[in-house]
This record gives C-alpha cells, structure tokens and sequence, in this order.
C-alpha cells in the first residue's frame, strides 16, 4: 500500500522558488524554519493512483480519456501503460497561506515557497514508491496538463478518471484551476524496456531556465 | 425511526460502472440514456432487502451537469420517476445529493448564496418529483453542507438526512471534526445524520462511537467495502466480511445501514441476513456539548472559556475607520491576535451608526472565519444582522442577545433555534437591570423558559447577569457575583459575563477586573467576555484553572509561566534609527520610533520625511539584488507598524489622512493564485496609499465599479495563469469603455511587457517595489 509521504522539503528549492540567491541570512533562515515547522504540521498529503494500459488510439483504457497534444504522445512513446497520479498537501496549507497573509506577509511568501518544494517533495516519493511497486518496468518523469502543448483544459477530465474530490479532496474552479492550491496532477509512463524522458517536476523541464513562474515561487502545476 | 434497522442501499457508481459506465463518465446521464440499467440496480438493491434507496440524483447539480446537454431538473424528475417505478410500495426513495464539485469560498471561488441556489434547485426538483427524502452525501465541507441544508429546510418539507465523509484521522479533507459535524447538524434539526464513504467499517465505528457522544439524532452508516486497491480501484472486502464488520453499529445505536464505494447488492444481502431479528440499541443521552466553527469546537463542560472582546467598534476608532472603509484585513489581525492570545471563541459586533450592519456583520463574519476557526458570537441588538451573522457563519454559534423583553425573545429566539444557535440572555428587562440577584434570577427563568417553549434545548441558553461598573454602582458587585452563583447553581446554565466594566472610572483598572473575575470564576462563571490581549485578566484565569483543579497539574499555568520573570516592557532602542528598524523588519521598534518622532513632527511629515524614505532605502537595496523579497516585505510589514502608529493618531483626531491616493486591486476573474497581488497590497499600504483590494476572481464589472466608486486613478490587476490573461483583457477594456480616467497597471507570472502592453494596459510592474514606483508616477 503506497501513502503519500512530506518527508523534507528541500530548501535549495524553495530558495530558488524566492528568487533568493547566495546564502540565507539569519533572519530569512528563522523564516525558513518557521515556515518548514508549520508547513509539515498543516500538510495532510494526499495521493490516489490508477494503472491504465493506453490503447493504440492513445486512449486509456476504460476511460475515454486520451491525454491530447504531440508532447505528451512523444512522453509515452512506447510506453504500454500510464499511471494517472494526483497528489495535495490538503486545504489546511491553504488556510495555513491565508492567516499568515493576514497576519504576516514576509512570512507567506516563504510558506508559500516551501509549500511548492512540499508538494514536489510528496511527487517524488510517490514515483518513487511506484518505481518500486511497478518494476522490473521503467517509469518516464512526471507530466501536466499545461506542460508543452498539452492543454491545461484536460485537467477536468483527469481529475474526473482520478474521481479526486472523493478520493483525496481536490476540486477544480469553473477557470480550471485546483483547489487545494498545492497539488499537482500527472501522468507517468510505464515501459518494459528503460525509458530516458525525465520531465519529472520543475528541474526536468526545458524552460528551468529563465522560467518566471519558478522567479516567483510558484509553477505550472507539473 | 430508531426501533428498527433501516437497510440502505449500496453503490450506484459501482454497479454502472460494471454495466458498462465509463470511468469519469456522469453516472447520471444514465437516467435519460439508459434508465433500464439504473432501474436494475435499484431493484436488485430492494431485492436484498433495502427500504430506503438512494435515486441516482448525487451530481445531478447545475454545475457537474454543465456541457452534458441534460438539466437538472429534468435528470431529477427522470431519475426520482425511474427509481419509484423499480422499488414500489413500501421502500422510500430519497433524492441523493453528492458535493456540488467546487468548493466554496474561502478556499474556492463557490458562494454561500451560490451552493445554496445549487441546492435549492435540486430539492425542489427532488420534491416535486416524488422524493420522499433529501439524502446528503459524501460531504466534506460543514460550510457546503450547511448551505444543502438550509435550502432543503427553507424550499421543502421533505426529512433531511446528511452524511459526511472522514478520514480515519477524525477530520473531512476540508478539516470538519466529528463533534462540529454533530453540533452544527444537530442545531440545524437534521433528521439523521451519519457517515459515508472513504474507509470500511472497522474505521468508522470509532467515529461513530465519537459522533453519539454529541448528538440524538438518529444515526446512520454506509462504509465502503474496505480500501480500494489503488492500481484497479478495486475494494478487497467480501460481503460476509462487510455484514460482519458493520453488525456492532448496532450496539451503537445505528438505526440506517447500507454500503458505499465498493458495494453491491450480495453486500446488502448478507447485511440483511446478518442483522435479521436485531434492533439498535438503545442510547444513551448525548454527554458532550460546546458551541464550533466548522473545524473547531469550544466543549462546553464547566471549564473557562473565553470569549474574546475586541472585535466591536464602541470606543474604538480604529476599527471604526476600518469598518467604514470596508478593511477587512484590520479585523482579521484582530481576530488572530486574539485566537493567539487564548481565547476560545471570538464575539463579532460591528453596530455603528450609518452602517448597513446586516451587510457588515456578513462579510465580517466570513473575513474572520477565512483567516480563524474559533467559534463566533453574533453580537447585536437588529434581529437582521444577528440572521444575517448566523447564515454566513459555518458552525454553531453563539447569539449576542436577548433579554427578558417578550418582544425581543419573539424576534430572536426563533432565529437562533432555526441556526441551532446557543443564545445569551441578559438579566434586564423593560423595567431596567433589577437591584438584587434574586430578581436577575427570576428574568433569567422567564428567558429560559421562553427559549425552551421555542424548542431551543437547555444547555443552549447562557445567561449574563450584567455587571455594573463599582466607582457608580459599588453595591452591585456583590449582587452580580451572587446571581452568577444562583443561575449556575439552581438553574445550571452557563453564564456569560463582560468583565472590564466593573472597573471603568478607576485608576490601575486591571488590579479591579482580575480580582472581579476571579471571584465571578468561583461563583460559576464559565463563559468570560474579556480582552484577552490584557496581561493580567489571561493571568487571573490560569491562576484560577490552576487553583479549581481544571489545570491538571497546573501543566498549563507552568507553560505559561515558567521562565517568565518580570520582563520589561520593550523600550525604543536609542541605538537604532528608524530607517534602520524598518530595514530590520524590526515592527515594534519602527512603531515607537515612529512615536518617539511624533513628539516632534506632525502625522504627514512622518510619513514623508521617515517611513516613506526608510522604505525608499530598502527598495534600492532590493532592485540591487541585495535583499529579495521575504526581506522586502519584511521592511514593508516593520513600516506598517509605524503607519499605524500614525493612523491611530489621525483617527482620534478625527481629521485629515495622510492616504497618498487610491488604488484598486483585484486579481482577475477565472484565476485565484493572488499571493502576488496580496504582496504588491502589503507594500502599496505601506508606502502611504489606500488600497481597495477586490479580491480575488474578480468579474470585470466589478473591477469597473469600484475604480468609479472610489474616484480611482490608478487600478491594478494581477494573473497567474496563461488561461486568465484573456480575463485581464476583457477587464482593461471594460475600464476603458466606462470612461473612467485611471491608469492601468498589471502583474502576474506568465505576463510580459510586450504583452501587457498588447492587452492595453499602461504599466507592467514586474514585482512589487516597480508597483510602487507606478504609483508614485501616477499618484505622487
């Protein structure tokens, strides 16, 4: 049985996702512990899973669900199956983010950095266990609707295969946007034979560089 | 109900699923496409021995209907139609309401008055279908919950069952606890409540056993079929395992069972089999009480709870300002300043002359919920403003009065037994406050008495017995002390009491409020309205829990306590500037700077000659790449203190204002990512001007609306998401239509100079400090 897991944040993440370079001083250090201590105390990480074999029309099956655009075809080429993953840090983060907007802005902005590493941090051990569950079989990295040209639009329809507002809480707005606010959704290649596309979060995607979503601390939902 | 066990049904998604439903298809499109396979479910469900089935109503909503070409009333009336015909006499069929599938409000963008016409639309097509009752599913949000509720109750005469769904932690996903779930529905009168989904029966028998202990109402209980395989989604139990795990529900006093995910009919069959002959046991009566937000609940069992003060605007002119100017974020310091503090519920006044106060006390009331969960009193004398506090208020709470007028227990008493409400009365009529506690006791009966003839139960009414202030009245401390006593004693009810009054007019007023509290504390008081801000009124209460016992080992006083010598009161540090303090992040040093510097300036001259500039400084060092951003803010937030320093100053003057200017700011409708706009704000205030901050997924309209409301000059607006930028388009030429003359200025992630510039905007601020150098170009 595979639990979503907050093991850690990495703190070189959430620096990267402030914008801060060098090393931290004092103050943003205390900030930084400040923000890890509440941020594994308000997470209840969440996760659901499924296993589909992907038909040769790129559907999967018994879904009616065919992850649409060239890159997200060329991510699962020739890979037999797919899992469907979403994993949250649950609305206790978000309430976390909305007090301590109210009551200290310097600190958010932190949290809400960390936040991201948490999330991400949740993902990687997801894929982690399921590398250890799945194999001798190879997983490719992790991608999002909203990644290349893979449109943002078919997150309703993965949510709904992953039926997330039952299984782990997470609901989309009428704009498309998840709420819990961190969470991410994604799908995963699954090959007998290795595979060499590690698009899995921030550090495996080609506009690392230069990308403004990650200067602000935020990120695509990948 | 409860002599007799109730069989419910099992899963419906399940068994379409296997007839054929596609995963992520809307199970509910069945009703019009494929009514025979949906009928076939429901009779081999009253084949094994169901009585009350679920029609195949759960997503039938407006919003998860939307696209499928199907309405929902014609889905309802189809699947209530279908469903009765499958069953015949003698099973009842209940309209199924599942989670409309957005979230409300704080943490999503769906609104009380939206869910509940959601709701509204749905049990109205329930009822005149044929329905015999409305059935809540699967909830996870008390606040979603309570809206269904409400509007089954106000547009049906149909029984209301409700059902949530936890995780074995004892909470939903959206953080409801068990004893809030049964206080606030047990208030609202539900019919039945209970549990669905998300874990077996050896995982929700607990939480039933926890559930029991906070209401009467009847119970009911469909587990899943164990945990789903993730892989598959398939659940493990077998039927005979599931009948046999969930037989000791019985014992509990479960009088409904039937199944969730995972369940079929061979499920309800064994369940039939297994508790054939078998009645639920009778219950005791529920032993626990207390009043509760959505998530957190004040236990109401004879230890102190405090109630904190400081949200009402009478003598406060700060707050007073804050109200008017629709300042939100002022009352929500307020509120976790005090939840902090220690107190355990918070009173919500906000009467002042000229307000809407109805309209106030509702958006008050949801800015404290989006920020604290402590239980809220609804505090006020206009019946619409105490019903308008109770409706946006998602849990059980308290109402802020009554007191022995007939006239005054006919407007308010009803209104806090429809909300569920626990009510204060005070010991004063037409005739006055009578001078003995004798007399306070006899009004104190008469309140009781009307709000049980109401129906209100009788530990929901809490008596004040008023306290006079001692420098005027100085025989009247004894009498309220000697009321608490008799109210507590012979009519065991639970006595409020706003304890500061007792002091005003005298000197060290806090050696006088400590000592009355105290001695209020012994005589039974257990609800004290105090500030809880104030040294040593919080002191006085530790040494009295400590003393009574209720502080097990004085544990709490000695964590309060130890290590704390007489610290002194912080001092302005002579060494340090206040540009120093605010580039520090240093708050309390720039607020005493900053007072230090009134002696010999005026308000403005603060503002431009120190604050303004110190922030100047840190700004320069920021756009150097020498400080980033938490530290930027960090000074902003330092530079606030210092400004409100000034404010307080200019409020009890009561003239001038040192605003630079207005800003509106709003982060655009469809997107909800508005750390970055609440950034831009913060720093924005904290260079001296007055922000209109709209929010976020905010509709064009009223974007356009408030820029001319306000007089405006200059509107920012703010996205994060490539798919809202179009949104932020449609806002900027709806401003420019109005022919409102503002400048406009725009943020966010994913936007570009080029491409603010494309959509028509005429700045684009990069971070937070350039939006400030914005304003000063347009604002000065």
């Amino acid at each position: 049985m595979i639990e979503a897991r907050l093991t850690g944040l990495d703190r070189a993440e959430a620096l990267a996702y402030l914008g801060v370079t060098g090393a931290p001083d004092g103050d943003l250090s205390a900030r930084l512990d400040r923000a890890e201590a509440l941020i594994m105390d308000a997470a209840r990480p969440r996760a659901v899973w499924r296993l589909f074999a992907i038909l040769p029309d790129g559907t999967l099956a018994g879904t009616g669900f065919a992850p649409a655009g060239e890159d997200i075809r060329a991510h699962l080429a020739g890979c037999g199956q797919a899992v469907l993953m979403a994993a949250t840090l649950g609305a206790g983060i978000d309430g976390l983010l909305r007090r301590t907007q109210a009551a200290d802005m310097a600190l958010a902005v932190v949290l809400d950095a960390c936040a991201g590493a948490a999330i991400e941090n949740v993902c990687d051990n997801l894929c982690a266990d399921l590398a250890g569950q799945l194999a001798p079989r190879h997983m490719t990295g992790r991608f999002s609707p909203g990644y290349g040209d893979m449109p943002l639009a078919q997150q309703g329809a993965l949510c709904r295969v992953l039926d997330v507002g039952r299984r782990i809480g997470v609901s989309l707005t009428p704009g498309g946007l998840m709420v819990p606010q961190k969470t991410v959704t994604a799908l995963v290649g699954i090959s007998e034979t290795p595979v060499s596309r590690r698009t899995g979060g921030c550090a495996g995607c080609e506009k690392y560089e230069g990308c403004v979503l990650r200067g602000e601390g935020r990120r695509c939902g990948g | 109900m409860e002599d007799k066990v109730i069989l419910l049904d099992g899963a419906m998604g399940t068994m379409l699923q296997a007839a054929g439903l596609p995963l992520g298809a809307l199970p509910e499109s069945w009703n019009i496409t494929a009514p025979e396979k949906v009928a076939a479910v429901h009779r081999s469900y009253v084949q094994a021995g169901t009585t009350v089935v679920c029609a195949n109503t759960f997503g039938a909503n407006r919003h998860k209907l939307a696209g499928s070409g199907c309405a929902p009333g014609q889905v309802i009336a189809a699947a209530i139609d279908l469903a009765k015909k499958a069953v015949g006499p003698g099973v009842r069929v209940a309209l199924d309401v599942g989670p409309i599938g957005q979230l409300m409000e704080p943490l999503g963008t769906l609104s009380f008055a939206e869910a509940y016409d959601i709701f509204r639309e749905m049990v109205t097509a329930g009822e005149a279908a044929g329905a015999d009752l409305v059935f809540f599913e699967t909830m996870s949000d008390l606040a979603e919950l309570r809206a269904g509720v409400l509007a089954a109750r106000e547009n049906t005469s149909l029984p209301v069952w409700a059902s949530m769904t936890f995780e074995a932690s004892g909470r939903t996903f959206l953080g409801t606890t068990v004893p809030a779930m049964g206080l606030t529905l047990t208030g609202l009168g539900v019919d039945a409540m209970g549990f669905n989904c998300s874990l077996g029966p050896a995982e929700l028998l607990p939480l039933m056993a926890q559930l029991r202990r906070w209401t009467d109402r009847p119970l009911l209980l469909k587990p899943n079929a164990g945990l789903p395989d993730p892989a598959t989604g398939r659940y493990a139990m077998t039927p005979e395992d599931f009948a046999e795990a969930l037989a000791p529900a019985l014992e509990l006093g479960v009088c409904a069972l039937g199944g969730c995910c995972g369940t079929t009919p061979d499920f309800i069959r064994a369940l039939a089999a297994r508790v054939a002959g078998k009645k639920p046991a009778p219950r005791p009566a529920a032993d626990m009480h207390g009043v509760c937000s959505a998530s957190d609940t004040a236990v109401l069992d004879g230890d102190v709870r405090l109630i904190g003060e400081r949200i009402n605007p009478t003598g406060k002119k700060r707050l007073q300002q804050a109200l008017c100017q629709g300042d939100m974020g002022y009352v929500q310091q307020l509120a976790i300043a005090q939840q902090d503090a220690g107190a355990d519920i918070l009173d919500v006044n906000v009467g002042l002359p000229g307000l809407d106060e109805p309209a106030v006390m509702e958006r008050t009331v949801r800015a404290v919920q989006a920020v604290c969960q402590l239980p809220l009193q609804i505090d006020s004398a206009d019946p619409a403003a105490i019903e308008a506090g109770l409706r946006a208020c998602s849990g059980k709470a308290i109402v802020n009065s009554v007191n022995g007028e007939a006239a005054v227990l006919e407007a308010v008493l009803p209104l806090c037994k429809k909300y569920g409400a626990a009510v204060v009365g005070l010991t004063m009529d037409s005739a006055g406050i009578p001078p003995t506690a004798e007399g306070r006791l006899a009004i104190a009966e008469r309140i009781l008495d009307a709000a049980l003839s109401y129906g209100i139960p009788r530990r929901d009414v809490f008596i004040d017995c008023l306290t006079l202030t001692v420098s005027a009245q100085q025989d009247q401390a004894v009498q309220t002390l000697e009321a608490v006593r008799l109210v507590h004693e012979r009519l065991g009810l639970h006595t409020v009491l706003g304890v500061s009054n007792i002091s005003f007019g005298l000197p060290a007023r806090e050696h006088v409020t400590a000592s009355f509290l105290t001695q209020a504390l012994a005589a039974g008081l257990d609800l004290p309205i105090v500030n809880p801000g104030q040294t040593a009124v919080m002191a006085a209460v530790a040494a009295y829990r400590a003393l009574s016992g209720r502080d097990r080992d004085s544990a709490a006083y000695i964590a309060r306590f130890a290590g704390s010598g007489s610290a002194p009161a912080p001092a302005a540090d002579s060494a340090l500037t206040l540009a120093e303090a605010v580039a520090k992040g240093l708050g309390e040093q720039t607020a005493l700077l900053t007072e230090k510097a009134l002696e010999s300036m005026d308000e403005l001259a603060a503002v431009n000659e120190l604050l303004i500039p110190a922030l100047d400084a840190v700004g320069q060092r920021y756009e150097r790449g020498e400080l980033f951003l938490p530290q930027l803010i960090g000074a902003a937030n330092a530079a606030c203190a210092g400004f409100e320093v000034v404010k307080s100053r200019i409020a009890q003057k009561g003239t001038g204002s040192v605003s630079r200017g207005k800003i509106v700011l709003a982060t655009v409708q469809g997107d909800i990512h508005d750390i970055g706009k609440n950034i831009v704000r913060v720093v924005l205030e904290n260079y001296g001007y007055t922000v209109i901050d709209l929010g976020r997924d905010v509709p064009p309209e009223a974007v356009v609306e408030a820029a001319i409301r306000e007089n405006a000059r200059l509107v920012g607006l703010s996205a994060l998401m490539t798919t809202t930028v179009p949104s932020m388009a449609e806002t900027i030429a709806a401003l420019r239509e109005s022919g409102h003359a503002c400048k406009v200025m725009v943020g966010g992630a994913v936007l570009t100079a080029e491409h603010a510039q494309r959509i028509g905007a005429d700045y684009y601020a990069r971070d937070a400090k350039q939006s400030a150098d914005i304003a000063r170009e347009v604002l000065g």
